[in-house]
């Protein structure tokens, strides 16, 4: 927190007249304490500035308050609107010429009955039917196949209602949180410590990140820095799970083509990486390992051994990739499939490689850099064909990205303390944001303690925020294009329904 | 497409032999906790555990249930005197009691093991495996996927997965079951025929983990379905999901060690 | 046996007399002279008495009667089947008066058609039969479409008409008789016999259903009304008859250019037939576009036949005359049974088209099997009739190389090639058209009544029939084979039939077929398989529901449209068929609001060929209609014209 001696004043890029009081903020943040009725507007200037939709949550610290979380430049902008008495404040609804919003608004109106002004129902979103179907596309030709949420193959649970002439899908649903396990309620009354196993296994796949994000949340909340040394493991971690999740979503797309070589390869280097983290952590999915404060054990295998065998993942890698993208029954399938252009992902505020893919260059590593990152040049990969190439492109630069930060991060290890974890306070009270860029996109977590101990946490997953866009990826393709498409958003329901 | 098939003879012969062959874990893995010392225990050693899994009965005895834990490593870090990780990854079991490993009476499982096997026998070599993720965090499907790339290759084994339950012999069901998840998991087994076994994967699915408790998830997937196998762990490892599906095709009648 | 014929004639023209009071009696005394038909046809086909009943000379063109040698019995048996099955039906489920009495006018008209021995007798019945058409075919007056698609069938059936009088004017000229018999013998030039030829085809193409005249089957079927579709079904035997008889008998030989031009007809017409037939989602065009594609399957068979009698060789011209003649008769009367079927769901349902049917099988099983043993046959499943006549067929293509010119030999090719096509896809449209209306679940909530009527007569005793019809085809070819003696110059039963039960193509040790032999071993196989899995059973099976990936989702919404089944078919020949596709939002301009898929498809030949033609004529009937005032002083002056010129030519012509 600052130490403001006057007025605080708001950066230039942000609009004028806001409308709102500047309140002290963390670095990269930017708090404005707003009404109820300018909330909906500043919402809207900030959307007409360019402003990406992070999250809305409905917060209890420090007094009871709806809180919108906007990304801009750099700088992650809080609007809160506090409570006037017990009920929650009536504001005008961002969902209807915000469609990056809508989701997240009906999420708060069913869970926290925050019901703003003009909310258009999606009944049931957050209560799915799998029985129930939908009939919004007339015509003679058109039926409906539900698909999951007992999908083929072993996939996790979400359904998608097709509608469909036949092959050519004519509107495509989707339907989250069938696995909805309330586990941002179970971190009431847990000590920070304890509370990082939860956040681990919100979604299993991006524990690492959502563990990160976690614990820079409690660290931003009371005041602790993590040491450097610490700060260097935690983007190792990070970024054997980005390289394990990439690797993940290429041989998933080699399946789907049935180049069944390409598919053992790449799983075989999905493999060595998760044996690496189990070597290194005790864990194959790096668990255990990320607590506010630091991490908790130094890596169990030496750094020259570490780097060893990234340069021997790097020397596969390089092999595998050059015969994956030369395979033309396979980049046949992916070029023009799933066309997502720019201006639609911006409107939806994607994230991660599905936005790098259109072009966007959001990165929270590269807009609000944390730990390590702030020391490694990170560069951001992009592509602007918008298709599911792209995407699968997008995912190979990074994965040759990670390998160089982790080049240089051991490389930091080398040079750095010994110090691994720093003391929380016994007793500490505070709220905050963290934030970590998981395989999936950008993570936001929100979290509230009081007497050292979490009293509220809200996720914002990228995994649900880039769900929404999934219906709309469907211009001109038919249904055997789903799979495609759906590997190439590389999501996970089980961080989208939490 | 030949520059694929060198690729491929290149890469040479990288399968495990389990269970022809032991397969040790790493030094330092977070596998099944055991219990070292289960006699005349603190209570407070149970409120070390999240999910409860931690028990201390009224003369002072010890046990760990396995279907509980989530092997997050606070036991072991606390009191590393009464608790370790095992250095194995095998943990199935045939019931539900057999997971609770300390000071419990010993369970003899091979007469439950020794049914499964006759109901399986039919199946011969060639068993088809259907997946259903009832409200796992996605780890579990990572490791289930695992068990087909050729570091482990289980279709050697003969073991092939199947996208239609009725061409399907095992169920293997992933996480707690949620709410909206119920039917559609009552429907998948309804519709697999005789004889048929389900393997549940993971501590959310044996016991419902961590999200237990809340009302949104049943506890574990036997609130729904008789059980046949439980596989616990926070994923378990390919090797211990192998081991669980060998047990449910009836090639294990001797019990293991514990 | 002259005397059956006589009653029969009589019942026939009685019928549609007594249809001005009593319905059913009309009905049936017509299907009692089509049995006796059947009886006097089978008799003649098969070289026992040939019946003549003389008429005189009351018609002024020369001495007319009514006769059934070999080939007219062949075709008054197959209109007396397809007329008392259609009659009895009639019996059972009554169309009304005056639909009853239109369909024994027509069965009345085909078989004076037939048995006319004199072209002018023959152009009276086939007038009498356009006529007939024209009012059956605008009978429905409630369905606003009917009544044009009413006027385009007469329309086209008229143009039939001019086109046979220009040819019988022609023969007249040369021979100044109307006799068949004098016709027969006519030294014509090959000049002649070419423009006859053409003339011929036109006239008896547009009645069967050839490209690209072929448009008047499907909007016929469609704007008939009830039993009429099943009648005009039967109408389609003069036009067979009248090819085999004034194309093949009459004109023969005709130039090698003749058969090609047939093949070529065929070949189109079957492929257009059967690909627009599964773009259509109404039963009635459905079956009047499969009845096209059975058409060009029969010339086919027919152009083959010309060609052999074009080079002389008579092995070759048997080969292909008895496989046209299988096939019309196996394709008619299965169409007719097809129809008669369609017209009990119709009742039942109120639907004519597919789209709200489904799972009709549980509550019409009798309908359900009649349609079921007609798709079968025109689908060419083995061992119905329709496989024997379409296996037949083949052999005859496939006997290309005998044919002289390397033209006819490469037509053959393309159009066995054709014919393998037209076959797959027939296959494709049946199982739309049968699956989605009897099998599977109900799409909507129509009525869901038992069988309708109470005898159902016809369509049983047809069904099985049919069923048979590949059985009995030894049978059958020494019924076709004997009556097309005098046209082939010799009996082709002896050497299609070298074994007993056993069939093979005209010539020798080419191919064999036993579908007698079929009909007894598939069935004994499949009863061996059910006994064999049911012994070896141990437990008895659990059913469970259907799958749908976990959703309990209502099963009739989740399965495929009968219109989205044939979506790939539409996709990739959506030139011809031009297709279009597209995605509207249904009101205004709310993206998150209902949506419409609209999908149309344009046949080429109605958007290159039918719809200008259309436009033409009404033009030029809009110009003409003035002239239609209704005052009598201009009807007197037309007259005074008339008068006036008519006087004037006459020394001009002398």
């Amino acid at each position: 927190m600052s130490l403001a001696t006057g007025p605080i004043e708001l950066p230039d890029y942000l609009p004028e007249h806001l409308g709102g009081v500047a309140e002290p903020s963390p670095p990269d943040e930017v708090r404005v304490r707003l009404t109820p009725l300018a909330f909906g507007r500043a919402c809207q200037m900030l959307h007409r500035a360019g402003a990406r939709f992070v999250t809305l949550l409905s917060a209890q610290l420090p007094e009871p308050a709806i809180v919108g979380v906007f990304a801009i430049r750099g700088d992650l902008v809080v609007l809160r609107a506090p409570n006037d008495g017990p009920e929650p404040p009536a504001y005008t609804a961002l969902g209807p010429w915000w469609p990056a919003a809508r989701w997240a608004e009906q999420e708060l109106a069913d869970r926290h009955g925050v019901r703003p002004i003009g909310l258009v129902e999606l009944p049931s979103l957050t209560r799915p039917d799998a029985d129930a179907l939908d009939q919004s596309v007339d015509g003679v030709d058109v039926f409906s196949i539900p698909y999951g949420p007992v999908r083929s193959g072993v996939f996790e649970a979400i359904q998608f209602l097709i509608q469909t002439g036949g092959e050519d899908v004519s509107r495509i649903h989707t339907r989250p949180f069938f696995k909805h396990r309330g586990l941002e309620q179970r971190f009431a009354g847990l000590p920070p410590a304890h509370a990082v196993h939860v956040a681990e296994r919100i979604a299993g796949i991006s524990g690492v990140a959502y563990a990160l994000a976690f614990s820079q949340a409690v660290e931003r909340a009371l005041g602790v820095t993590a040491p450097v040394r610490a700060e260097c493991w935690r983007a190792v971690h990070a970024e054997l799970e980005r390289l394990a999740n990439h690797l993940d979503v290429i041989a998933k797309l080699a399946e789907t083509t049935a180049l069944s070589v390409g598919q053992a390869r790449f799983q075989i280097l999905k493999e060595q990486v998760m044996r690496l983290r189990a070597q290194l952590t005790g864990s194959r999915f790096g668990r255990g390992v990320i607590v506010p404060g630091g991490v908790r054990l130094d890596g169990r295998i030496s750094p020259g051994s570490l780097l060893n065998a990234v340069d021997e993942l790097e020397r596969d890698l390089t092999r595998d990739r050059r015969l994956f993208l030369g395979t033309a029954s396979m980049t046949d399938r992916l070029i023009g499939t799933g066309r997502l252009p720019r201006a639609l992902v911006e409107e939806y505020s994607a994230v991660g490689p599905l936005a790098r893919g259109s072009g966007l260059s959001t990165d929270a590593r590269h807009e609000r850099p944390y730990g390590d990152y702030r020391r490694l040049g990170l560069q951001v990969v992009t592509h602007r064909e918008q298709d599911a190439m792209a995407r699968v492109l997008v995912r190979f630069g990074e994965l040759s990205e990670s390998l160089r930060i982790l080049r240089q991060s051991i490389d930091h290890l080398r040079r750095s303390d010994v110090e691994l974890l720093a003391p929380l306070p016994a007793h500490g009270n505070g709220c905050g944001f963290g934030w970590a860029e998981a395989a999936q996109g950008e993570l936001v977590v929100w979290v509230e303690l009081r007497g050292g101990q979490l009293r509220g946490v809200h996720v914002a997953s990228p995994s649900l925020r880039n769900w929404a866009l999934f219906e709309r990826a469907f211009p001109k393709d038919v249904l055997t294009d789903l799979a495609f498409i759906e590997h190439s958003f590389g999501l996970t329901p089980a961080g989208a329904d939490r | 497409m030949l520059a694929w098939i060198a690729r491929g003879l290149a890469t040479g012969r990288i399968t495990t032999r389990y269970p022809r062959g032991a397969e040790p874990p790493p030094s330092g893995y977070q596998g099944p906790i055991a219990v070292l010392d289960s006699e005349r225990a603190d209570p407070a050693l149970a409120q070390l555990c999240p999910t409860g899994a931690i028990r201390v009965d009224v003369r002072g005895g010890l046990s760990l249930d396995r279907g509980s834990c989530i092997q997050c490593g606070e036991c072991v870090r606390t009191a590393p005197a009464r608790f370790a990780f095992a250095r194995r990854y095998e943990t199935a079991a045939r019931t539900r009691a057999s997971l609770v490993v300390g000071n419990v009476d010993h369970h003899d499982e091979r007469p439950a093991r020794r049914a499964l096997a006759e109901q399986a026998r039919s199946l011969g070599r060639s068993i088809h495996i259907r997946h259903i993720d009832t409200g796992s965090d996605g780890a579990e499907e990572w490791e289930i996927q695992a068990l087909w790339n050729p570091h482990y290759d289980i279709q050697r084994l003969g073991f092939f997965l199947t996208a239609a339950p009725r061409h399907a012999d095992v169920l293997l069901v992933t996480g707690g079951v949620t709410d909206p998840m119920r039917m559609p998991l009552r429907r998948t087994w309804a519709v697999m025929p005789e004889p048929k076994a389900l393997v549940a994967v993971g501590t959310d699915a044996c016991s419902g983990g961590l999200a237990a408790g809340n009302g949104l998830v049943a506890g574990g997937v036997d609130a729904v379905v008789p059980v046949d196998v439980y596989v616990p762990g926070s994923p378990p490892a390919p090797i211990a999901l192998l081991h669980g599906l060998l047990l449910a095709v009836g090639r294990l009648t001797e019990e293991v060690e514990a | 046996m002259t005397v059956t014929f006589a009653v029969a004639m009589a019942a026939l023209a009685f019928a549609p007399l007594l249809a001005a009071r009593f319905g059913r009696l009309a009905a049936a005394t017509s299907a009692l002279g089509c049995v006796l038909l059947v009886v006097v046809g089978l008799t003649a086909a098969l070289g026992g008495s040939r019946p003549v009943l003389r008429l005189g000379d009351w018609l002024g063109f020369g001495s007319c009667a009514l006769r059934a040698d070999g080939l007219g019995g062949i075709f008054l048996a197959l209109t007396g089947v397809a007329g008392a099955a259609t009659a009895l039906a009639a019996v059972d489920l009554p169309p009304g008066r005056w639909l009853t009495a239109l369909g024994c006018v027509i069965v009345l008209a085909v078989s004076v058609a037939v048995g006319a021995d004199n072209g002018f007798l023959f152009f009276l019945a086939w007038e009498v039969l356009a006529v007939g058409i024209y009012l059956i075919a605008s009978a429905d007056r409630e369905r606003p479409d009917a009544l044009l698609e009413g006027y385009f069938t007469a329309g086209l059936t008229k143009l039939g008409g001019a086109a046979l009088l220009a040819a019988f004017a022609l023969l007249y000229g040369h021979t100044h008789s109307f006799s068949l018999a004098v016709w027969a013998h006519a030294p014509l030039s090959a000049g002649t016999r070419g423009v006859l030829f053409v003339l011929f085809l036109t006239a008896f193409g547009t009645k069967i259903g050839v490209l690209p005249m072929h448009g008047a089957v499907p909007a016929g079927y469609n704007a008939a009304p009830r039993l009429g579709a099943a009648w005009l079904s039967v109408a389609l035997t003069a036009g067979f008859y009248g090819l085999w008889r004034f194309e093949f008998a009459i004109l023969s030989p005709l130039p090698t250019w003749c058969g090609d031009a047939v093949l070529i007809l065929g070949a189109l017409t079957a492929v257009a037939g059967i690909v627009y037939a599964i773009t259509q989602d109404e039963l009635r065009r459905f079956l009047g576009y499969s009845t096209v594609e059975q058409a060009g399957i029969v010339l086919l068979g027919f152009g083959v036949a010309l060609l052999g009698e074009s080079t002389h060789n008579r092995a070759l011209a048997a080969a292909g005359l008895l496989a046209a003649t299988l096939q019309v008769c196996a394709q008619n009367l299965a169409k007719t049974l097809a129809l008669i079927g369609i017209d009990r769901v119709e009742q039942t349902t109120g639907a004519r088209s597919i789209d709200p049917l489904g799972g009709l099988g549980k509550w019409l099983p009798l309908s359900a099997a009649a349609v079921g043993v007609a798709s079968l046959t025109l689908a060419a499943i083995p061992p119905l009739g329709g496989f024997v006549s379409e296996w037949f067929t083949f052999e005859a293509l496939l006997q290309g190389f005998r044919m002289p010119t390397l033209l006819s030999q490469l037509l053959c090719a393309l159009a066995a090639a054709a014919l393998a096509f037209t076959a797959g896809v027939g296959l494709l449209a049946f199982a739309k058209f049968y699956g989605f209306s009897f099998l599977g679940r109900a799409r909507s909530t129509i009525p869901r009544l038992g069988e309708p009527g109470r005898w159902p007569l016809s369509i049983a005793t047809l069904g099985v029939l049919i069923l048979f019809l590949g059985t009995a085809a030894p049978w059958e070819i020494h019924a076709v084979a004997s009556g097309l003696q005098s046209l082939l110059g010799f009996n082709a039963a002896t050497a299609v039939l070298s074994h007993p039960l056993v069939l093979g193509p005209v010539f020798a040790n080419f191919s064999v077929l036993a579908p007698t032999w079929l009909t007894i071993v598939l069935p004994a196989y499949a009863t061996l398989a059910i006994l064999l899995v049911g012994a070896s059973r141990t437990r008895p099976a659990r059913r469970a529901p259907v799958w749908v990936t976990g959703s309990g989702a209502e099963l009739a919404a989740v399965q495929y449209r009968p219109s989205a089944y044939s979506n790939p078919m539409r996709v990739i020949l959506r030139g011809p068929l031009g297709y279009r596709t597209r995605l509207v939002p249904s009101n205004g301009d709310d993206p998150d609001g209902g949506l419409v898929l609209i999908r149309t498809v344009v046949l080429a030949i109605d958007r290159f060929i039918y719809r200008p033609l259309a436009e033409l004529a009404l033009g030029a009937a809009a110009r003409v209609r003035p002239l239609q005032s209704g005052r009598l002083s201009s009807y007197l002056l037309y007259m005074l014209v008339s008068l006036t010129v008519a006087l004037a030519l006459i020394p001009v012509l002398r």
